[in-house]
């Protein structure tokens, strides 16, 4: 079996079910960021949490791409997923037959291999209609 | 701060041509600007180029061909708004009294780079485009949130570039000199849904180059006297949380800066040359620019008001759809084209009596700002 590795190590992290996105809530003026930041861009705070990103969420707005891109191959879908900590995801989307995407549609994160890359499993995001 | 006018004006033809070097694509619109102000090329005394990818030292190896070194040379780049860039860094030195006149060229010869023919997106890097992320991507969910929020069709958004082609047929310098119809615009091949191929602009190799200077020179040159009544660039925003992708909030804030230095209104503009890299990208800045209110963004667009002949003409060039984006030129040859309107040069695609114009130009993704840079700037005559 291929070795599996995380694409990034800084925006996972483990939760009752399994491993979910990580991302940082200012101490001071609440709003949520993910990937995380180095300060809070809303009021420059350096006070920041971890907090982890709950495993659902909303469809914000999506595309398929029919060409493909550096990892990932075409037909593929990207969409941006509203988590309700206040976090607006980029994320690649799965394709469900028979759930079309559509605005306003609740979305579950899977942690999953999503590209190789020298015989190794890259493990990334993406949401998948729920 | 002093006036600051354009006494020359010059574009290569853009299309695919690879086997011109960059040098060489750059001379052409150099040679042509040169001609148009009818300036010796050894009376500059400052220029900044542009090219947007792999470039270096883009400007010795052009201006060297007309004799000129010595002088200040700067090489910049800014994505999309690079060519504006050049433009405005220009502005500041001849505003502020440092030179007196200068050129500012862009250039880019697309076809012979290593990512010609494939979608561009940030850098490798960059979270984003590592999970997908392209410019038609980017400009896809734009879209599909422009037609759940204002009700555009995807008719809507094919119109733009179908408005944008037919101004091209009336620009010899175009890539493409050829209408298209609503059906050839949505029945091709779909790159990032809704935007199909024809509502992409394509990758093309061209330059543009404007001479600039004070106004005590410039009357020296001609009694044309197309003046900048404002310059402004500017960074994005960061883009986190609730921030809304069919707002750009840099864009927004440049246009009030803009229209404020210029002593305007969008009302009083006559003719706009903007980044339509993506058929919806244009109708966003319809909405930034204050031509219109998201409110009524459809009737504005089902009006015909863009198109030549309508209330405010805007891309009568044939835009990035139909002339191509060569991407470090773009921003150069607005200005070319401005120029030659406010002059009354513009030819089959002049807008009558134009006076006042302005330029936008926009480029750069990056996982956590809105954009990178935006660039405004207005002339008048």
């Amino acid at each position: 079996m291929a070795e599996k590795v995380f694409f990034r190590e800084d925006i996972f992290t483990e939760g009752a079910e399994g491993t979910i996105l990580l991302a940082h809530k200012c101490k001071s003026c609440g709003k949520v960021y993910f990937p995380k930041v180095h300060f809070c861009p809303n009021c420059f705070s350096v006070e920041l949490e971890e907090i982890p990103l709950s495993r659902k969420g909303t469809l914000y707005t999506y595309t398929i791409t029919y060409m493909s891109s550096s990892h990932l191959e075409a037909p593929y879908a990207n969409g941006f997923v509203d988590t309700p900590e206040g976090a607006r995801v980029f994320a690649p989307l799965a394709m469900v037959e028979d759930k079309p995407f559509k605005i306003g549609m609740e979305m579950e994160l899977e942690v999953c291999p999503l590209w190789r890359e020298e015989g190794k499993e890259i493990i990334a995001y993406r949401f998948s209609p729920a | 701060m002093r006036e600051v006018f354009v006494i020359g004006v010059g574009q290569s033809m853009f299309g695919k041509t690879p086997e011109k070097t960059v040098p060489e694509l750059g001379s052409q619109a150099v040679s042509e600007a040169f001609d148009d102000a009818g300036l010796n090329p050894r009376d500059i005394q400052v220029a900044y180029a542009c090219r947007g990818r792999y470039g270096r030292i883009t400007a010795q190896s052009i201006l060297k061909l007309f004799g000129l070194t010595g002088i200040e040379m700067i090489n910049v780049e800014n994505a999309c708004a690079g060519g504006l860039t050049a433009v405005r860094c220009l502005w500041k030195d001849i505003a502020t009294g440092i030179y007196d006149v200068g050129i500012a060229v862009g250039v880019e010869s697309m076809t012979t780079l290593p990512t010609a023919g494939q979608l561009l997106r940030a850098g490798e890097e960059d979270l984003n485009a590592q999970l997908g992320m392209t410019m038609p991507g980017l400009w896809g969910l734009i879209a599909r949130r422009m037609m759940e929020t204002r009700g555009f069709t995807r008719e809507d958004l094919a119109y733009v570039s179908v408005k944008n082609h037919r101004h091209g047929c009336l620009n010899p310098k175009a890539q493409y000199q050829k209408e298209l119809t609503m059906e050839e615009v949505l029945n091709s091949r779909m790159i990032a849904d809704p935007i199909t191929l024809l509502q992409c602009c394509p990758q093309t190799d061209g330059a543009a180059a404007a001479v600039m200077c004070s106004k005590e020179v410039a009357k020296k040159y001609t009694t044309k006297l197309v003046k900048f009544a404002a310059s402004t660039l500017g960074t994005g925003d960061f883009a986190y949380g609730d921030y809304d992708p069919t707002v750009l909030s840099v864009e927004k804030k440049l246009a009030q800066k803009a229209y404020e230095m210029a002593g305007i209104g969008p009302e009083d503009l006559d003719v706009i040359e903007l980044h339509d890299a993506f058929s919806p990208e244009e109708i966003m800045h319809y909405e930034c620019l204050g031509l219109c209110d998201p409110d009524n963004c459809i009737d504005f667009l089902r009006s015909g008001a863009t198109e030549l002949g309508g209330k405010i003409p805007v891309n009568p060039s044939g835009g990035l759809l139909s002339l191509g984006h060569p991407l470090g030129a773009s921003g150069v040859r607005v200005i070319c084209e401005l120029t030659l309107q406010l002059r009354g040069q513009a030819g089959k695609r002049q807008v009558p009596n134009a006076k006042v114009g302005l330029a936008q130009m926009l480029g750069g993704v990056e996982t956590g700002l809105e954009v990178a840079a935006g660039s405004i700037h207005i002339l008048t005559i």
